[in-house]
């Protein structure tokens, strides 16, 4: 938490990566092409947040970056998976 | 061997010395570990059908009448007539439905490269303009419209002044080795219809009689004007309601939506890993235990938002 204070504004703009998000896929519901980029960049995004965020906050290591990868992979793996089932 | 489960069900799901104080499903390789089996799902999904009857497939319960409602409410809140039910384009609809079943294909054009107007023509409706939506795998008809009303293209043919009139066939098949419904919406007005319409100047139909009708594989509402006399068939027994010729649903046998299974696991799969997130960061925070790793804040965020699209998905294609 005291993270998170302290940060705040690194956590705004990654909520409002994830609001235009939300939004894209809500507004764009007929579009699966752009879902899909949609998707990408999200997980592109959220990846590049986590490494400007460690960098900033001066503990970055291979594997913290890893991390946020792997989470982003699974992530858009999901999504991917239900767009193209959809 | 309970212990021995007990120990590694710890190890997997809680922050504690032998995983590094990181619960080890949350590590990088846990994670991609999930992916890999997310995948493997997919495929095994992707596979089913080509091990005999069909047990994958989309329960609906469509109703053309409801079709034609929805379309036919679209249209008066936009302040258009309503479209008059044409039993001839129900049964060319229905042509087209069963067409893609038989073929196997789901587009505008058939891979032997039959157009959408020949079905209007071989069902004996002499269109002047004529324009062909389609859609599948919807669980209801609204749902159906509304993904049609979304989409800029679709939408311009439901709301399209030059039409009169409707038809709407539904069927439901084997597609690709997944059971289906499949709904088509065939639009069009003959030339008797249009004798004292006006046409609208902005609007893109091309009412050249000698043009050759065309249709754009990509562009998902097309309209195509007639380009030669077109042979009047007889039909020996007229349908006059979208009843009649609508098929009946069969029981449905379906065990697996491959959709609704894929969501499913996603949340389950979402959910978990934001309960372990959570927990992993009260231990951590309770213990004081300093290590590298990222953001579990961020992470319980970006799962959140994950978890929001997968819920804002929804089944069905349209075309």
């Amino acid at each position: 938490m005291k993270s998170f204070k302290k940060h705040i504004p690194h956590y705004i703009s990654l909520f409002a990566i994830f609001f235009a998000g939300v939004l894209g896929f809500y507004l764009f519901s007929y579009d699966k092409s752009f879902q899909i980029g949609v998707a990408i960049a999200l997980a592109g995004s959220y990846v590049s947040w986590g490494i400007i965020h460690h960098v900033i906050h001066k503990d970055i290591y291979l594997s913290v970056i890893l991390e946020y990868v792997a989470v982003a992979i699974l992530g858009l793996v999901m999504i991917l998976s239900l767009i193209l089932r959809g | 061997m309970c212990m021995d489960f007990i120990e590694k069900t710890l190890h997997l799901f809680l922050p504690r010395a032998s995983n590094n104080h990181k619960a080890k499903i949350l590590h990088p390789s846990g994670l991609l570990v999930l992916a890999s089996f997310f995948i493997l799902f997919q495929a095994v999904l992707n596979f089913i059908p080509k091990l005999g009857p069909s047990i994958l497939g989309y329960a609906s319960q469509i109703s053309p009448d409801e079709i034609i409602r929805l379309t036919n409410e679209k249209r008066a809140q936009a302040g258009l007539p309503s479209l008059t039910l044409n039993g001839t384009l129900s049964v060319a609809a229905q042509s087209k439905g069963n067409d893609m079943i038989i073929k196997d294909y789901w587009a505008h054009i058939a891979p032997d490269g039959t157009q959408p107007w020949s079905f209007f023509t071989s069902a004996g409706y002499r269109y002047r303009y004529a324009g062909e939506n389609l859609a599948r795998d919807f669980s209801s008809a609204s749902s159906a419209v509304d993904a049609w009303m979304n989409s800029p293209t679709h939408r311009e043919n439901i709301l399209n002044s030059k039409y009169k009139e409707i038809g709407i066939g539904v069927v439901e098949g084997d597609l690709a080795g997944v059971d289906t419904t499949i709904i088509v919406q065939f639009f069009g007005s003959t030339y008797v219809d249009n004798i004292a319409q006006p046409v609208a100047a902005n609007n893109p139909i091309n009412d050249n009689p000698t043009i050759k009708p065309t249709i754009k594989p990509t562009i998902a509402a097309t309209i195509s004007p007639t380009s030669s006399p077109i042979p009047i068939i007889a039909i020996a027994s007229p349908v006059s309601t979208v009843e009649a010729i609508f098929t009946t649903s069969k029981i449905q046998q379906f065990i697996i939506s491959p959709f609704a299974t894929t969501r499913a696991i996603s949340l389950s799969v979402v959910g978990l890993l934001v309960v372990v997130f959570l927990v992993d960061s009260f231990f951590v925070s309770k213990k004081g235990i300093a290590r590298i790793a990222g953001r579990s804040f961020a992470h319980v965020s970006f799962l959140g938002m994950i978890m929001a699209i997968i819920l804002i998905l929804k089944a069905g294609k349209i075309l």
